[in-house]
C-alpha cells in the first residue's frame, strides 16, 4: 500500500486543517506536523476528537513557521489548507516550498481556486507534483475528496495519489480537471443558490422556509438547500457563487447570480449558523424553549418559521416512511400543485446540469454521483434519475437511503 | 437435504429513525432485495402457497421494547398481499432469533412439511437511545438478577468472560491476553472495509487505538473492556430463502449450496452458573463447545474441513472463547490464532471476513441470519471483496445472551 511517513499541513488551526491533519495521521499513520496552530492543544484536541481517537495524539506535532524548513524538509507530503485566498495561498506556497524534498508532493485543500495558477508559485521542477486535494467538511464522515490534476500532472502521480487517497485513508476519490470549483461544488452550489434564488422568486409565498419545505430530506438529501447554505456559512457560500459567476459560461450561468437578500446579510456579517444569525436563527426564550426563525425576504425581519403541509410532500413522507419509493415518486410525477412543479424542475435541472458538468470535469461519468453522494449526501443525479424519471444510467448507489420520511 | 438459494442484508450503517422509516420499509426493503437476488418472486410465493407448501419465518429479539410492536410473524402481510395466508411466526431466542428462526425452518423442510422457506430476521435498536437500548439488551441474560438497574449490563457480563477467561488459564499472561482481544477488534475493523454492508467501513480503528484502553475515546465499558471491544447497535435486516431438494429438481435450479449440519445448546442462564459448570471442562464455555462438535458430528466433518469462519463476536471476548470452541487450537491457546495470523483475512482459518458484529453491526435479531447469509456466500463465491479464495465449507457460530444459547451451522458447497 501507499503510504506517506511524514505530512505537514499548513493552515492546521482551521477547522478543515485540524480535521484534515487527523485524517492523515489515523487512517494514514503518518506523523503530521502542524502548522501554525496557535493554542496546540485546542487544535490537537479537535483533531483527536474528530476522528475519535486518542491513540493519533502522539503524531500530531504542533509546529510554528520558524520551523517551516525543518518540517517541509521531512515531509512526503505537503497539504496547505490556509485562507481561500490566492495571493496567501501562493505566498505560503513559495514560501513552503523552497524546503521541499525531491520526489515531495505539494498539495492544495482549495475549494475552488486554480490549481494550475497556484501552481504557478512552485519552482518549475516541483509543479508536476502539485495537485489540488479537496476534502469535504467534516472529513472523518464525508468521504468525498476530489484529486485535481494540472496542465504539468503526470498519470503516474495521479495513479500513486489516488490509491494513497483511496486505499490507505479512505476516502471517495474523483479526479477532476482544474475548473472553478471542481464538481462537487459546481453541481452543489448550482442548485443551493437556484433554490436560493427561488425563494426570491417566491417571497410573498414565505420564501425561504417556503422552498425549504419543498427540498425537504423526502426530496433525497440530508438537509434542504437554504439551511445548508445557513451551514456552510453565507461568505463560503458567496465566495463559491463569486467564482463560478466569474469563471464559467455555461448555460446555467443565470443561477451564478447571487440574491440581494444574501448580499445584503452578508454585508451585515450576518454569516448563518456560525455567527448565530443569518438565513435562519434560533430564539431562546428565557424559561430555554427554542424557537427556529426564518430570514423573511420581503420584510427583513426574522419570524416564527411557516409549518408548510403540501398536499404531495406529505403523501411522499407518508410513503416513504413504509418503504413505498415509487408510489412516493409517482405521486411527485403526477402532481401539478405550484409546489411539485417547482420541486420537479429543480431536480431535473440538478440532473441534467451534473450531466452537463461531470462531462467537462470528471474522467468518468461515476465521479459526479461519487462527488454528490459522498460530499453532500444527496441522492447522486444519476441515481435520482433513474429512481424519480425512470432513466437506466448506471449507477452504484442505492436511492432509497437517501430519501427520507423526515421525523 | 436443504439447499440455500442465498438473500440479501440491508446496509448496517443506516438509522432507520434518521430515515424516519417504520418496520414495514425494513421488511419490504429485505424482502425485495432477497427475492431479486436468489430469483424468487411474489408471483412463485403465490403459487406455492396455494399448495401450502411455503412458509415464512421471523426471528427478533425484542421488538416489543424497542418499537412498540409484537406478533412480528404477521407483519410480512404488510410487505405484500402475496404473504396473505402464508403461515409465519417469529422465532426469539436473544442475539440468537434468527437462528432458531433458521432451525425451525430447515427442520420443516427436512420433515417434509414445506418446500421453501422465507426467514427474515431484524432488529429496529436507533429509536430509543443508548442506555434504553442497553437496559433492553439486560433481557437476554437473567434481567431480574444480572441485568435490572445496571447501566449496559451485557459489556458487564461479557467483561466477566474475559476475566473467567485469565482464571481458567493461569499461564495465559494479562498483557498478551487483552493484546489478543485488541487484535480481534482490529481485525473485524479491517475485515469490514472490504464489506460495502457493514456499519463501520468508513470507522477508524488500529491496534493502538484498540489498546490503549480507559481514556476518552476508548472508555472502559465492562471491567477490562473498552469500546473498541464491543459490537456495536444498528438498524437492520436480513432475508434468507431456503428449498428442499424436491423444489431444487422441479425447478432446475443449479443450487450446490446446503446446510450440512448444526449444533444447538444451552448452557446455564446466569452467568455465575456458567462459569461454576465449566469447572470440569478444559473450555471456558462448554456447550460452546459442544454445539460445535455436535455439527461437526452431523456434518461428517472437522475443523480441518471448514475453510472460513462467521464467529458472534459481540465482544472480543466471546471471538476469543470461539476460537477453541470451534477446534481451531486447544483451549487456552486462543491467543497463537490471533498472534501467528491464522484468524485473519489471508490466514489458514479467516474468522468473519464481513467484519463480524464488531465491524459489520450486530442488528441483534439480524445477526444469525446474516451469518448464515455470509457463509452462503462465501462457499458460493458471491462475497466480492471479502471473498475467501476456494471456500467449500463455512461454520457459524450464533450466541444468544451470555453465550447461553449456542447455535452453529455449517454450511457447505456439494
Amino acid at each position: 500500500m501507499k503510504s506517506m511517513k511524514t505530512v505537514t499541513v499548513l493552515g492546521a488551526a482551521g477547522a478543515m486543517g485540524s480535521n484534515i491533519s487527523a485524517i492523515f495521521a489515523s487512517f494514514g499513520a503518518a506523523k503530521v506536523y502542524m502548522l501554525d496552530i496557535g493554542k496546540p492543544d485546542k487544535a490537537i484536541d479537535k483533531a483527536v476528537k474528530s476522528v475519535r481517537a486518542e491513540s493519533i495524539r502522539n503524531r500530531l506535532i504542533p509546529a510554528d513557521y520558524s520551523m517551516l524548513e525543518e518540517c517541509v524538509s521531512e515531509s512526503d507530503l505537503v497539504f496547505e489548507s490556509v485562507i481561500e485566498n490566492i495571493d496567501i495561498k501562493k505566498d505560503v506556497t513559495k514560501k513552503a516550498s523552497q524546503f521541499l524534498k525531491q520526489g515531495a508532493y505539494f498539495c492544495t485543500g482549495t475549494s475552488g481556486l486554480s490549481i494550475n495558477e497556484i501552481s504557478k508559485a512552485l519552482p518549475e521542477d516541483f509543479r508536476k507534483k502539485y495537485f489540488g486535494v479537496h476534502f469535504f467538511n467534516p472529513p472523518y464522515n464525508m468521504t468525498l475528496c476530489e484529486l485535481i490534476k494540472t496542465d504539468t500532472s503526470e498519470q503516474s502521480d495521479v495513479d500513486y495519489l489516488k490509491d494513497y487517497l483511496s486505499k490507505q485513508l479512505l476516502r471517495t476519490v474523483v479526479v477532476c480537471k482544474d475548473r472553478p470549483a471542481f464538481v462537487g461544488n459546481r453541481v452543489g452550489f448550482q442548485f443551493i443558490n437556484a433554490a436560493l434564488q427561488l425563494a426570491d422568486k417566491y417571497a410573498n409565498e414565505g420564501g425561504l422556509d417556503y422552498i425549504d419545505a419543498i427540498f425537504g430530506t423526502f426530496t433525497g438529501r440530508l438537509m434542504a438547500p437554504c439551511n445548508t447554505a445557513d451551514f456552510v456559512g453565507l461568505d463560503v457560500h458567496k465566495a463559491i457563487i463569486d467564482n463560478l459567476s466569474a469563471n464559467t459560461d455555461d448555460y446555467e450561468k443565470q443561477s451564478y447570480v447571487l440574491t440581494d437578500y444574501l448580499k445584503e446579510l452578508v454585508g451585515n456579517k450576518k454569516l448563518g449558523r456560525k455567527s448565530g444569525e443569518g438565513l435562519f436563527k434560533l430564539q431562546i426564550n428565557e424559561d430555554g424553549t427554542k424557537i427556529p426563525l426564518v430570514y423573511d425576504i420581503q420584510t427583513k425581519q426574522y419570524r416564527v418559521k411557516n409549518r408548510y403541509k403540501f398536499p404531495f410532500a406529505e403523501k411522499m413522507k407518508a410513503y416513504l416512511q413504509n418503504g413505498d419509493y415509487q408510489l412516493a415518486f409517482n405521486v411527485l410525477r403526477e402532481d401539478n400543485s405550484q409546489e411539485a412543479i417547482i420541486c420537479k424542475n429543480l431536480l431535473k435541472r440538478y440532473v441534467n446540469y451534473a450531466l452537463f458538468v461531470g462531462k467537462e470535469v470528471c474522467d468518468d461519468m461515476s465521479g459526479v454521483d461519487d462527488a454528490l453522494a459522498t460530499g453532500f449526501g444527496w441522492c447522486p443525479p444519476l441515481a435520482l434519475s433513474n429512481a424519480l424519471f425512470g432513466t437506466n444510467y448506471p449507477t452504484k448507489y442505492d436511492y432509497r437511503s437517501f430519501f427520507k420520511a423526515g421525523k | 437435504m436443504v439447499h440455500v438459494l442465498g438473500g440479501a442484508q440491508t446496509d448496517f450503517e443506516r438509522n432507520w429513525k434518521k430515515e424516519g422509516k417504520n418496520l414495514v420499509a425494513l421488511l419490504k426493503e429485505v424482502i425485495h432485495d432477497g427475492f431479486e437476488e436468489t430469483g424468487f418472486s411474489f408471483e412463485e410465493l403465490r403459487r406455492l402457497n396455494k399448495e401450502n407448501r411455503v412458509e415464512s419465518f421471523v426471528g427478533n429479539f425484542i421488538g416489543e421494547l424497542y418499537i412498540d410492536q409484537g406478533h412480528l410473524g404477521s407483519f410480512l402481510t404488510e410487505v405484500d398481499e402475496a404473504f396473505y395466508g402464508v403461515p409465519s411466526a417469529r422465532f426469539e431466542a436473544a442475539c440468537a432469533s434468527s437462528s432458531v428462526a433458521l432451525d425451525a425452518a430447515i427442520t420443516k423442510i427436512n420433515a417434509g412439511e414445506i418446500d421453501v422457506a422465507i426467514v427474515v430476521g431484524f432488529e429496529i435498536m436507533k429509536y430509543v437511545d443508548s442506555k434504553v437500548g442497553g437496559d433492553i439488551l439486560g433481557r437476554a441474560a437473567y434481567y431480574e438478577k444480572e441485568g435490572k438497574g445496571i447501566e449496559f449490563p451485557f459489556p458487564k457480563l461479557f467483561g466477566r468472560l474475559a476475566d473467567a477467561i485469565l482464571e481458567k488459564y493461569p499461564d495465559l499472561d494479562e498483557k498478551r491476553f487483552m493484546d489478543a482481544l485488541a487484535k480481534i477488534s482490529v481485525i473485524n475493523y479491517e475485515n469490514a472495509k472490504r464489506n460495502p454492508k457493514a456499519q463501520t467501513r468508513k470507522w477508524f480503528m488500529s491496534f493502538e487505538q484498540a489498546s490503549q484502553r480507559g481514556n476518552d475515546t476508548n472508555p472502559l465499558v465492562g471491567g477490562r473492556l473498552a469500546v473498541s471491544d464491543c459490537s456495536q447497535v444498528t438498524d437492520g435486516a436480513c432475508c434468507v430463502i431456503l428449498c428442499s431438494e424436491k423444489y431444487v429438481k422441479e425447478k432446475g435450479i443449479d443450487s450446490k449450496v446446503v446446510v450440512k449440519g448444526y449444533g444447538h445448546r444451552n448452557a446455564p442462564l446466569l452467568f455465575d452458573k456458567k462459569i461454576k459448570d465449566n469447572a470440569n471442562s478444559e473450555y471456558v464455555l462448554p456447550w460452546t463447545r459442544q454445539a460445535v462438535l455436535d455439527a461437526y458430528r452431523r456434518s461428517g466433518l472437522t475443523v480441518d474441513d471448514i475453510d472460513v469462519f462467521e464467529t458472534h463476536d459481540c465482544f472480543t471476548s466471546s471471538e476469543y472463547a470461539a476460537i477453541s470452541a470451534f477446534g481451531i487450537t486447544e483451549p487456552g491457546k486462543e491467543c497463537e490464532a490471533v498472534e501467528n495470523g491464522t484468524i485473519a483475512f489471508s490466514g489458514k482459518k479467516p474468522i468473519n471476513p464481513s467484519g463480524g458484529l464488531i465491524g459489520c453491526g450486530h442488528p441483534v435479531g439480524a445477526s444469525g441470519a446474516r451469518m448464515f447469509l455470509d457463509c452462503y456466500k462465501q462457499v458460493s463465491g458471491k462475497a466480492g471483496e471479502y471473498q475467501i479464495k476456494n471456500a467449500k465449507n463455512a461454520m457459524m457460530l450464533n450466541i444468544g445472551g451470555s453465550a447461553t444459547t449456542n447455535f452453529v451451522f455449517i454450511i457447505s458447497k456439494e
